[in-house]
Protein backbone atom coordinates (compact mmCIF):
# COMPACT_ATOMS: atom_id res chain seq x y z
CA UNK A 1 0.00 0.00 0.00
CA UNK A 2 2.69 2.47 0.89
CA UNK A 3 4.44 1.52 -2.07
CA UNK A 4 1.60 1.77 -3.91
CA UNK A 5 1.27 5.57 -2.75
CA UNK A 6 4.56 6.25 -4.07
CA UNK A 7 4.18 5.38 -7.41
CA UNK A 8 0.58 7.22 -7.74
CA UNK A 9 2.66 10.63 -6.10
CA UNK A 10 5.35 9.96 -8.83
CA UNK A 11 3.03 9.15 -11.56
CA UNK A 12 0.84 12.33 -10.52
CA UNK A 13 4.34 14.37 -10.49
CA UNK A 14 6.05 12.53 -14.08
CA UNK A 15 2.45 12.58 -15.57
CA UNK A 16 3.10 15.87 -17.70
CA UNK A 17 6.23 14.82 -19.27
CA UNK A 18 5.00 11.88 -20.61
CA UNK A 19 2.33 13.28 -21.83
CA UNK A 20 5.08 15.89 -23.58
CA UNK A 21 6.97 12.90 -24.83
CA UNK A 22 4.40 11.31 -26.66
CA UNK A 23 3.12 14.60 -28.07
CA UNK A 24 6.58 15.57 -29.03
CA UNK A 25 7.44 11.66 -30.90
CA UNK A 26 4.13 11.21 -32.39
CA UNK A 27 3.87 14.33 -33.66
CA UNK A 28 7.11 13.98 -35.60
CA UNK A 29 6.48 10.21 -36.34
CA UNK A 30 3.34 11.49 -37.80
CA UNK A 31 4.13 14.49 -39.86
CA UNK A 32 7.16 13.07 -40.83
CA UNK A 33 5.50 9.70 -42.44
CA UNK A 34 2.56 11.52 -43.57
CA UNK A 35 4.63 14.53 -45.72
CA UNK A 36 7.02 11.51 -47.19
CA UNK A 37 9.60 14.60 -47.53
CA UNK A 38 12.15 12.19 -46.83
CA UNK A 39 12.59 7.98 -46.72
CA UNK A 40 10.36 6.08 -43.86
CA UNK A 41 13.82 5.11 -42.69
CA UNK A 42 14.99 8.39 -41.78
CA UNK A 43 11.96 9.56 -39.93
CA UNK A 44 12.01 6.43 -37.76
CA UNK A 45 15.53 7.11 -36.94
CA UNK A 46 15.18 10.54 -36.68
CA UNK A 47 12.44 9.89 -34.42
CA UNK A 48 13.79 7.11 -31.78
CA UNK A 49 16.84 9.49 -31.91
CA UNK A 50 14.97 12.58 -30.50
CA UNK A 51 13.53 10.25 -27.54
CA UNK A 52 16.67 8.27 -26.71
CA UNK A 53 18.71 11.90 -26.14
CA UNK A 54 15.28 13.69 -24.65
CA UNK A 55 13.74 11.30 -22.85
CA UNK A 56 16.55 9.80 -20.14
CA UNK A 57 17.74 13.38 -19.16
CA UNK A 58 13.92 14.17 -18.31
CA UNK A 59 13.50 11.60 -16.55
CA UNK A 60 17.12 11.40 -14.70
CA UNK A 61 16.84 15.16 -13.84
CA UNK A 62 13.30 15.51 -13.12
CA UNK A 63 13.18 12.39 -10.11
CA UNK A 64 15.24 12.25 -7.80
CA UNK A 65 17.79 15.88 -8.20
CA UNK A 66 13.83 18.06 -8.75
CA UNK A 67 12.91 16.56 -5.32
CA UNK A 68 15.83 17.44 -3.68
CA UNK A 69 15.82 20.97 -5.02
CA UNK A 70 12.39 21.08 -3.72
CA UNK A 71 13.19 19.94 -0.21
CA UNK A 72 10.27 17.64 -0.48
CA UNK A 73 13.22 14.47 -0.33
CA UNK A 74 14.02 15.20 3.06
CA UNK A 75 10.47 14.94 3.48
CA UNK A 76 10.13 11.10 1.99
CA UNK A 77 13.41 9.92 3.36
CA UNK A 78 12.04 10.95 6.76
CA UNK A 79 9.10 9.03 6.72
CA UNK A 80 8.90 5.40 7.52
CA UNK A 81 10.04 4.07 4.52
CA UNK A 82 13.00 2.29 3.15
CA UNK A 83 15.00 4.36 0.63
CA UNK A 84 15.75 2.15 -1.66
CA UNK A 85 11.60 1.97 -2.26
CA UNK A 86 11.77 5.62 -2.82
CA UNK A 87 13.85 5.14 -5.54
CA UNK A 88 12.12 1.84 -7.14
CA UNK A 89 8.98 4.29 -7.48
CA UNK A 90 11.08 6.98 -8.74
CA UNK A 91 12.80 4.07 -11.46
CA UNK A 92 9.75 2.68 -12.09
CA UNK A 93 8.31 6.21 -13.65
CA UNK A 94 11.34 6.97 -15.15
CA UNK A 95 11.62 4.10 -17.07
CA UNK A 96 7.60 4.93 -18.58
CA UNK A 97 8.96 8.55 -19.66
CA UNK A 98 11.42 6.62 -21.44
CA UNK A 99 9.47 3.68 -22.73
CA UNK A 100 5.59 5.11 -23.26
CA UNK A 101 6.39 7.86 -25.32
CA UNK A 102 8.50 6.07 -27.67
CA UNK A 103 5.81 2.89 -27.56
CA UNK A 104 3.39 5.90 -28.58
CA UNK A 105 5.55 6.77 -31.70
CA UNK A 106 6.25 3.11 -32.32
CA UNK A 107 1.84 2.64 -32.54
CA UNK A 108 1.86 5.91 -34.38
CA UNK A 109 4.34 4.47 -37.19
CA UNK A 110 3.18 1.41 -37.91
CA UNK A 111 -0.36 2.76 -38.11
CA UNK A 112 0.73 5.56 -40.73
CA UNK A 113 3.30 4.05 -42.68
CA UNK A 114 1.86 0.24 -42.81
CA UNK A 115 5.20 -1.42 -43.62
CA UNK A 116 5.10 0.31 -47.10
CA UNK A 117 9.44 1.17 -47.02
CA UNK A 118 10.29 -1.13 -43.53
CA UNK A 119 8.24 -3.44 -42.90
CA UNK A 120 6.62 -3.72 -39.41
CA UNK A 121 8.66 -6.20 -37.38
CA UNK A 122 11.81 -3.95 -38.40
CA UNK A 123 10.11 -0.86 -37.61
CA UNK A 124 9.22 -2.49 -33.99
CA UNK A 125 13.00 -3.48 -33.86
CA UNK A 126 13.80 0.15 -34.23
CA UNK A 127 11.77 1.34 -31.75
CA UNK A 128 12.55 -1.73 -29.19
CA UNK A 129 15.79 -0.90 -29.63
CA UNK A 130 15.51 2.42 -29.00
CA UNK A 131 13.42 1.94 -25.70
CA UNK A 132 16.52 -0.66 -24.27
CA UNK A 133 19.22 1.98 -24.98
CA UNK A 134 16.64 5.09 -23.75
CA UNK A 135 16.61 2.60 -20.07
CA UNK A 136 19.85 1.84 -20.31
CA UNK A 137 20.69 5.42 -20.48
CA UNK A 138 18.23 6.66 -17.56
CA UNK A 139 19.73 4.10 -15.35
CA UNK A 140 23.18 5.70 -16.03
CA UNK A 141 21.87 8.87 -15.34
CA UNK A 142 19.99 8.57 -12.72
CA UNK A 143 23.29 7.13 -11.04
CA UNK A 144 25.02 9.65 -11.47
CA UNK A 145 22.53 11.98 -11.02
CA UNK A 146 20.90 10.71 -7.64
CA UNK A 147 23.57 13.35 -5.45
CA UNK A 148 23.79 16.55 -6.98
CA UNK A 149 21.65 19.31 -6.02
CA UNK A 150 19.36 20.66 -8.83
CA UNK A 151 17.56 19.68 -11.89
CA UNK A 152 19.94 22.16 -13.97
CA UNK A 153 22.97 20.33 -12.70
CA UNK A 154 21.75 17.13 -13.07
CA UNK A 155 20.79 17.39 -16.42
CA UNK A 156 23.84 19.03 -17.61
CA UNK A 157 25.26 15.44 -15.66
CA UNK A 158 22.90 13.62 -17.63
CA UNK A 159 24.35 15.19 -20.83
CA UNK A 160 27.59 14.19 -19.95
CA UNK A 161 26.70 10.85 -19.42
CA UNK A 162 24.82 10.96 -22.92
CA UNK A 163 28.52 12.67 -24.83
CA UNK A 164 30.46 9.59 -22.66
CA UNK A 165 28.00 7.17 -24.27
CA UNK A 166 27.98 8.59 -27.68
CA UNK A 167 31.88 8.93 -27.73
CA UNK A 168 32.29 5.32 -26.58
CA UNK A 169 29.91 4.00 -29.40
CA UNK A 170 31.35 5.66 -31.84
CA UNK A 171 35.00 5.75 -30.78
CA UNK A 172 34.24 1.45 -30.47
CA UNK A 173 32.82 1.88 -34.16
CA UNK A 174 35.69 3.28 -35.49
CA UNK A 175 38.24 0.76 -34.01
CA UNK A 176 36.02 -1.37 -35.42
CA UNK A 177 35.76 -0.36 -38.65
CA UNK A 178 39.40 0.36 -38.93
CA UNK A 179 40.00 -3.27 -38.04
CA UNK A 180 37.77 -4.48 -40.51
CA UNK A 181 39.42 -2.43 -43.35
CA UNK A 182 42.37 -4.24 -42.36
CA UNK A 183 41.07 -7.58 -41.62
CA UNK A 184 37.70 -8.51 -43.20
CA UNK A 185 36.59 -11.86 -42.02
CA UNK A 186 34.33 -10.91 -39.31
CA UNK A 187 31.35 -13.34 -39.54
CA UNK A 188 28.77 -11.06 -39.14
CA UNK A 189 29.15 -7.01 -40.66
CA UNK A 190 29.46 -4.45 -38.10
CA UNK A 191 25.93 -2.52 -37.96
CA UNK A 192 25.16 -0.83 -40.80
CA UNK A 193 25.07 2.92 -40.17
CA UNK A 194 26.25 4.89 -37.17
CA UNK A 195 22.74 5.77 -36.31
CA UNK A 196 21.50 2.27 -35.76
CA UNK A 197 24.54 1.73 -33.96
CA UNK A 198 23.64 4.24 -31.34
CA UNK A 199 20.09 2.79 -31.25
CA UNK A 200 21.70 -0.80 -30.57
CA UNK A 201 20.43 -1.89 -26.87
CA UNK A 202 24.27 -2.46 -26.00
CA UNK A 203 26.18 0.17 -27.72
CA UNK A 204 29.12 -0.84 -25.59
CA UNK A 205 29.26 -4.62 -27.24
CA UNK A 206 27.40 -4.16 -30.25
CA UNK A 207 30.08 -3.47 -31.93
CA UNK A 208 32.09 -6.41 -31.38
CA UNK A 209 28.94 -8.59 -31.44
CA UNK A 210 30.09 -11.34 -34.08
CA UNK A 211 27.52 -13.22 -33.44
CA UNK A 212 24.44 -13.85 -31.41
CA UNK A 213 26.26 -15.18 -28.36
CA UNK A 214 28.98 -12.41 -28.47
CA UNK A 215 25.85 -10.28 -28.54
CA UNK A 216 23.74 -12.00 -25.14
CA UNK A 217 27.15 -11.93 -22.92
CA UNK A 218 27.03 -7.95 -24.31
CA UNK A 219 23.25 -7.40 -23.33
CA UNK A 220 23.86 -9.53 -19.94
CA UNK A 221 27.18 -7.29 -19.20
CA UNK A 222 25.13 -3.90 -19.91
CA UNK A 223 22.07 -5.38 -17.47
CA UNK A 224 24.39 -6.36 -15.21
CA UNK A 225 26.21 -2.65 -15.01
CA UNK A 226 22.69 -1.03 -15.00
CA UNK A 227 22.02 -3.32 -11.96
CA UNK A 228 25.46 -2.07 -10.53
CA UNK A 229 24.30 1.50 -11.28
CA UNK A 230 20.73 1.36 -9.52
CA UNK A 231 22.12 0.02 -6.38
CA UNK A 232 24.77 2.86 -6.37
CA UNK A 233 21.88 5.40 -7.13
CA UNK A 234 20.12 4.23 -4.35
CA UNK A 235 22.74 4.04 -1.67
CA UNK A 236 23.54 7.83 -2.77
CA UNK A 237 20.12 8.95 -2.01
CA UNK A 238 20.08 6.98 1.20
CA UNK A 239 23.70 8.85 2.17
CA UNK A 240 23.37 12.15 0.44
CA UNK A 241 20.98 13.26 3.34
CA UNK A 242 23.72 12.06 6.14
CA UNK A 243 26.64 13.50 4.87
CA UNK A 244 27.73 16.95 5.39
CA UNK A 245 24.63 18.50 7.14
CA UNK A 246 24.45 20.18 9.69
CA UNK B 1 9.91 8.87 37.17
CA UNK B 2 10.16 6.12 39.20
CA UNK B 3 13.71 4.01 38.58
CA UNK B 4 12.03 1.42 36.34
CA UNK B 5 10.47 3.63 33.86
CA UNK B 6 11.81 4.11 30.15
CA UNK B 7 12.82 7.01 29.20
CA UNK B 8 10.97 8.33 26.05
CA UNK B 9 14.81 9.92 25.14
CA UNK B 10 18.42 9.07 26.03
CA UNK B 11 20.78 10.19 24.36
CA UNK B 12 24.84 9.37 25.92
CA UNK B 13 28.20 10.49 25.13
CA UNK B 14 26.86 11.13 21.34
CA UNK B 15 29.80 12.89 19.00
CA UNK B 16 29.00 13.62 15.19
CA UNK B 17 31.75 15.38 12.65
CA UNK B 18 31.15 16.31 9.49
CA UNK B 19 33.93 16.00 7.32
CA UNK B 20 36.77 17.45 10.12
CA UNK B 21 34.15 20.25 11.60
CA UNK B 22 32.72 18.87 15.52
CA UNK B 23 28.85 19.28 15.54
CA UNK B 24 27.75 17.00 18.54
CA UNK B 25 30.40 16.57 21.40
CA UNK B 26 29.80 14.06 23.90
CA UNK B 27 26.42 15.66 24.31
CA UNK B 28 24.05 13.24 26.88
CA UNK B 29 20.45 14.14 27.88
CA UNK B 30 17.60 12.09 29.15
CA UNK B 31 13.89 12.69 28.52
CA UNK B 32 11.24 11.76 30.90
CA UNK B 33 7.66 10.10 29.65
CA UNK B 34 5.27 12.73 29.67
CA UNK B 35 7.87 15.96 29.36
CA UNK B 36 7.98 19.04 28.00
CA UNK B 37 11.43 19.04 27.14
CA UNK B 38 12.78 22.36 25.28
CA UNK B 39 15.96 21.71 23.57
CA UNK B 40 17.37 25.61 23.27
CA UNK B 41 20.31 26.25 20.96
CA UNK B 42 21.62 29.13 18.44
CA UNK B 43 21.16 28.46 14.70
CA UNK B 44 24.00 26.09 14.11
CA UNK B 45 24.32 25.03 17.68
CA UNK B 46 23.57 21.44 16.76
CA UNK B 47 20.13 20.93 17.44
CA UNK B 48 18.70 19.82 14.12
CA UNK B 49 21.86 17.51 13.67
CA UNK B 50 20.68 15.62 17.52
CA UNK B 51 17.12 15.57 15.69
CA UNK B 52 18.10 13.99 12.84
CA UNK B 53 19.66 11.04 14.61
CA UNK B 54 16.89 10.42 17.23
CA UNK B 55 15.48 9.41 13.72
CA UNK B 56 17.70 7.36 12.15
CA UNK B 57 18.53 9.93 9.72
CA UNK B 58 21.74 10.50 10.76
CA UNK B 59 24.36 8.31 12.38
CA UNK B 60 26.30 9.32 15.34
CA UNK B 61 30.14 8.97 15.48
CA UNK B 62 30.21 7.82 18.90
CA UNK B 63 28.08 7.25 21.57
CA UNK B 64 24.45 5.70 22.63
CA UNK B 65 21.01 6.99 21.72
CA UNK B 66 17.60 5.57 22.38
CA UNK B 67 13.96 6.09 21.45
CA UNK B 68 11.17 5.00 23.49
CA UNK B 69 13.74 2.31 23.74
CA UNK B 70 14.87 1.36 20.49
CA UNK B 71 18.14 1.86 18.96
CA UNK B 72 17.17 4.38 15.70
CA UNK B 73 20.20 3.28 13.78
CA UNK B 74 18.87 -0.26 13.69
CA UNK B 75 15.43 0.19 14.05
CA UNK B 76 15.14 3.56 12.07
CA UNK B 77 11.79 2.63 10.31
CA UNK B 78 10.14 1.52 13.42
CA UNK B 79 11.03 4.83 15.21
CA UNK B 80 9.71 6.98 12.67
CA UNK B 81 6.52 4.78 12.66
CA UNK B 82 5.96 5.27 16.55
CA UNK B 83 7.59 9.18 16.59
CA UNK B 84 5.55 12.02 15.46
CA UNK B 85 8.12 14.15 13.65
CA UNK B 86 7.97 17.64 12.01
CA UNK B 87 11.01 18.85 10.28
CA UNK B 88 12.38 22.57 10.67
CA UNK B 89 10.78 24.20 7.87
CA UNK B 90 8.99 21.31 6.38
CA UNK B 91 8.71 21.15 3.24
CA UNK B 92 5.49 19.71 1.32
CA UNK B 93 4.69 18.26 -1.79
CA UNK B 94 2.98 21.96 -2.89
CA UNK B 95 0.97 20.48 -5.93
CA UNK B 96 -0.89 17.98 -3.70
CA UNK B 97 -4.41 19.20 -2.02
CA UNK B 98 -4.61 19.35 1.79
CA UNK B 99 -6.75 16.22 1.68
CA UNK B 100 -4.05 14.18 -0.75
CA UNK B 101 -1.08 14.95 1.35
CA UNK B 102 -2.88 12.96 3.78
CA UNK B 103 -4.11 10.19 2.29
CA UNK B 104 -0.79 9.84 1.07
CA UNK B 105 0.99 9.92 4.18
CA UNK B 106 -1.23 7.80 5.75
CA UNK B 107 -0.86 4.13 4.30
CA UNK B 108 3.10 4.44 5.76
CA UNK B 109 1.95 4.24 9.58
CA UNK B 110 0.33 1.26 10.67
CA UNK B 111 -1.28 3.49 13.65
CA UNK B 112 -3.06 6.15 11.37
CA UNK B 113 -6.74 7.68 12.68
CA UNK B 114 -8.02 9.02 9.82
CA UNK B 115 -10.86 9.64 12.40
CA UNK B 116 -8.35 11.51 14.39
CA UNK B 117 -6.70 13.45 11.45
CA UNK B 118 -9.73 14.70 10.44
CA UNK B 119 -10.64 15.71 14.02
CA UNK B 120 -7.20 17.33 13.71
CA UNK B 121 -7.58 19.55 10.53
CA UNK B 122 -10.89 20.68 11.44
CA UNK B 123 -9.59 22.13 14.84
CA UNK B 124 -6.76 23.20 12.65
CA UNK B 125 -8.58 25.01 10.26
CA UNK B 126 -7.34 23.37 7.32
CA UNK B 127 -8.77 23.78 3.85
CA UNK B 128 -9.22 20.22 2.56
CA UNK B 129 -9.55 21.57 -1.16
CA UNK B 130 -6.40 23.60 -1.26
CA UNK B 131 -3.30 23.24 -2.54
CA UNK B 132 -0.52 22.80 0.00
CA UNK B 133 1.49 25.36 -1.82
CA UNK B 134 -1.28 28.35 -1.55
CA UNK B 135 -1.49 27.61 2.09
CA UNK B 136 -0.03 30.36 4.58
CA UNK B 137 3.07 29.66 6.20
CA UNK B 138 1.11 29.05 9.45
CA UNK B 139 -1.01 26.61 7.97
CA UNK B 140 1.83 24.70 6.11
CA UNK B 141 3.27 24.69 10.13
CA UNK B 142 -0.62 22.91 11.33
CA UNK B 143 -0.62 20.91 8.70
CA UNK B 144 2.80 19.56 9.21
CA UNK B 145 1.87 19.18 12.93
CA UNK B 146 -0.98 17.38 11.86
CA UNK B 147 0.91 14.82 9.64
CA UNK B 148 2.76 14.51 12.98
CA UNK B 149 -0.16 13.42 15.09
CA UNK B 150 -2.44 11.53 12.82
CA UNK B 151 -0.80 8.23 14.04
CA UNK B 152 -1.01 9.12 17.66
CA UNK B 153 2.53 8.92 18.73
CA UNK B 154 3.79 9.20 22.61
CA UNK B 155 6.89 11.28 21.73
CA UNK B 156 6.72 14.14 19.31
CA UNK B 157 9.93 15.52 18.13
CA UNK B 158 9.38 18.83 16.78
CA UNK B 159 11.77 20.89 15.16
CA UNK B 160 11.76 24.27 15.33
CA UNK B 161 8.14 24.07 14.84
CA UNK B 162 7.83 27.99 14.83
CA UNK B 163 10.47 29.05 12.60
CA UNK B 164 9.14 31.35 10.33
CA UNK B 165 6.33 32.12 12.11
CA UNK B 166 5.00 35.68 13.02
CA UNK B 167 4.79 36.74 16.73
CA UNK B 168 0.79 35.81 17.20
CA UNK B 169 1.27 32.47 15.60
CA UNK B 170 3.76 31.79 18.00
CA UNK B 171 2.47 32.51 20.54
CA UNK B 172 -0.71 30.61 19.66
CA UNK B 173 1.34 27.50 18.22
CA UNK B 174 2.65 27.00 21.84
CA UNK B 175 -0.50 28.00 23.83
CA UNK B 176 -2.88 25.58 21.70
CA UNK B 177 -0.78 23.08 20.65
CA UNK B 178 1.88 22.09 23.22
CA UNK B 179 -0.43 22.64 25.77
CA UNK B 180 -2.89 20.27 24.12
CA UNK B 181 -0.20 17.86 23.90
CA UNK B 182 0.23 18.32 27.36
CA UNK B 183 -2.99 17.77 28.37
CA UNK B 184 -2.68 14.21 26.37
CA UNK B 185 -0.12 13.06 28.08
CA UNK B 186 2.64 13.04 24.78
CA UNK B 187 6.08 13.71 25.32
CA UNK B 188 7.60 16.46 23.65
CA UNK B 189 10.95 17.08 22.52
CA UNK B 190 11.03 20.52 20.60
CA UNK B 191 13.88 22.72 19.78
CA UNK B 192 13.79 26.10 19.45
CA UNK B 193 15.90 30.03 19.44
CA UNK B 194 13.34 31.78 20.36
CA UNK B 195 13.71 31.01 24.15
CA UNK B 196 11.22 33.79 25.69
CA UNK B 197 8.32 31.61 23.75
CA UNK B 198 8.86 28.26 25.78
CA UNK B 199 9.14 29.65 29.11
CA UNK B 200 5.46 29.37 29.76
CA UNK B 201 5.00 25.65 28.37
CA UNK B 202 8.80 23.96 29.26
CA UNK B 203 8.83 21.61 32.29
CA UNK B 204 12.88 20.87 31.06
CA UNK B 205 15.41 22.55 29.42
CA UNK B 206 18.85 22.15 27.99
CA UNK B 207 20.71 24.33 26.50
CA UNK B 208 23.22 23.38 23.99
CA UNK B 209 25.96 25.61 22.76
CA UNK B 210 28.56 24.32 19.85
CA UNK B 211 27.78 21.01 20.19
CA UNK B 212 27.16 20.67 23.83
CA UNK B 213 25.16 20.47 26.61
CA UNK B 214 26.07 23.09 28.85
CA UNK B 215 22.89 22.61 31.38
CA UNK B 216 19.74 20.50 31.78
CA UNK B 217 17.25 21.49 33.94
CA UNK B 218 13.77 21.30 35.43
CA UNK B 219 13.02 25.24 34.19
CA UNK B 220 11.74 26.35 37.37
CA UNK B 221 14.69 25.01 39.04
CA UNK B 222 16.83 27.11 36.26
CA UNK B 223 15.01 30.17 37.72
CA UNK B 224 15.18 29.39 40.94
CA UNK B 225 18.80 28.86 41.00
CA UNK B 226 20.59 30.87 37.46
CA UNK B 227 20.16 34.64 38.90
CA UNK B 228 21.83 38.26 38.46
CA UNK B 229 24.17 39.62 40.81
CA UNK B 230 23.96 42.98 40.61
CA UNK B 231 26.92 44.94 42.59
CA UNK B 232 28.19 49.33 42.12
CA UNK B 233 30.97 49.04 39.18
CA UNK B 234 33.76 49.21 41.54
CA UNK B 235 33.22 46.21 43.42
CA UNK B 236 32.75 44.90 39.76
CA UNK B 237 36.45 42.70 40.50
CA UNK B 238 34.34 40.76 43.78
CA UNK B 239 32.08 39.32 40.96
CA UNK B 240 35.13 37.99 38.56
CA UNK B 241 35.73 34.90 40.83
CA UNK B 242 32.22 33.91 41.65
CA UNK B 243 31.73 30.26 41.37
CA UNK B 244 29.63 29.13 38.10
CA UNK B 245 30.10 32.48 37.12
CA UNK B 246 28.28 32.84 33.59
CA UNK B 247 28.33 36.41 32.53
CA UNK B 248 29.53 39.86 34.06
CA UNK B 249 28.87 42.71 32.07
CA UNK B 250 29.26 46.58 33.41
CA UNK B 251 26.41 48.76 32.63
CA UNK B 252 26.54 52.78 34.04
CA UNK B 253 27.16 52.46 37.57
CA UNK B 254 26.70 49.05 38.27
CA UNK B 255 27.82 45.40 37.65
CA UNK B 256 25.74 42.17 37.12
CA UNK B 257 27.26 38.61 37.12
CA UNK B 258 24.74 36.03 36.15
CA UNK B 259 25.49 32.68 37.99
CA UNK B 260 24.27 29.30 37.59
CA UNK B 261 23.67 28.93 41.64
CA UNK B 262 22.67 31.79 43.42
CA UNK B 263 23.07 30.11 47.13
CA UNK B 264 26.66 29.43 46.56
CA UNK B 265 27.45 32.39 45.04
CA UNK B 266 25.75 34.88 47.31
CA UNK B 267 27.46 34.44 50.74
CA UNK B 268 30.69 35.31 48.86
CA UNK B 269 29.24 38.31 47.75
CA UNK B 270 27.71 39.36 51.33
CA UNK B 271 30.65 37.91 52.76
CA UNK B 272 32.94 40.86 50.88
CA UNK B 273 30.81 43.55 52.53
CA UNK B 274 29.50 44.75 49.31
CA UNK B 275 25.69 46.20 48.60
CA UNK B 276 24.26 44.04 46.05
CA UNK B 277 20.80 43.72 44.52
CA UNK B 278 19.88 39.83 43.29
CA UNK B 279 17.30 40.31 40.21
CA UNK B 280 15.44 37.42 38.94
CA UNK B 281 16.34 36.18 34.96
CA UNK B 282 13.58 34.96 32.90
CA UNK B 283 14.46 32.05 30.18
CA UNK B 284 16.03 34.13 27.65
CA UNK B 285 18.62 35.58 29.81
CA UNK B 286 19.64 32.74 31.36
CA UNK B 287 20.09 31.24 28.15
CA UNK B 288 21.91 34.38 26.70
CA UNK B 289 23.98 33.91 29.77
CA UNK B 290 25.41 30.54 29.00
CA UNK B 291 25.91 30.65 25.22
CA UNK B 292 26.57 34.47 25.10
CA UNK B 293 28.67 34.56 28.09
CA UNK B 294 30.55 31.54 27.69
CA UNK B 295 31.30 32.37 24.13
CA UNK B 296 33.35 35.86 25.83
CA UNK B 297 35.26 33.64 27.99
CA UNK B 298 36.62 30.86 25.56
CA UNK B 299 37.50 33.15 22.93
CA UNK B 300 39.68 35.26 25.39
CA UNK B 301 41.30 32.45 26.18
CA UNK B 302 40.94 32.82 29.70
CA UNK B 303 42.37 36.43 29.76
CA UNK B 304 38.91 37.45 31.28
CA UNK B 305 35.60 37.55 29.79
CA UNK B 306 35.60 39.33 26.30
CA UNK B 307 32.00 40.85 27.03
CA UNK B 308 33.21 42.55 30.13
CA UNK B 309 33.18 45.47 27.69
CA UNK B 310 29.40 44.61 26.38
CA UNK B 311 26.79 47.12 27.93
CA UNK B 312 23.85 45.20 29.34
Amino acid sequence: MAMARLIWKEWREQRWRIGFGCVILCAFALIGLRTRAVDDQSILIGTCAIGVLLLPILAAAGLVPAERDEGTLRMLLAMPVKPWKVLAAKTLLGAALCAVPLMAAAIVSVAVARGREVSIPATLAIYGGSIATALLLFVWMLAFTARSEGEGRAAGLAVGVLVFWLMATYGLLNVVQREESRISHLPHPAPSTRAELLLAPTPFVAVFAADGIALATGMAVQLGIAAGLWFWAAHAVAAHESEGRP
Amino acid sequence: MSDTEQPAIEIRGVNKRFGRKPVLDDLTLTVRPGQTFAFLGRNGAGKTTAIRMLLGLLKPDAGSIHVLGMDPRRESLEVRRRVGYLAEDQAMFGWMRVSELISFMAPFYPTWDAGWAKQLAERFELPARTRVRHLSKGQGVRLGLLLALAHRPKLVILDDPTLGLDPIMRKEFLRDVVTYLQGENVTVFFSSHLLYEIDAVADTVAILDRGRIVRQADTDALRDHVKRIVVPAEAEAKLADLPGLLDLAQAGRQAAAVVEDVDAALPLVAGAGVPYEVVDLNLDEIFEAYVIGRRGKEDNHGHGPAHLERVA
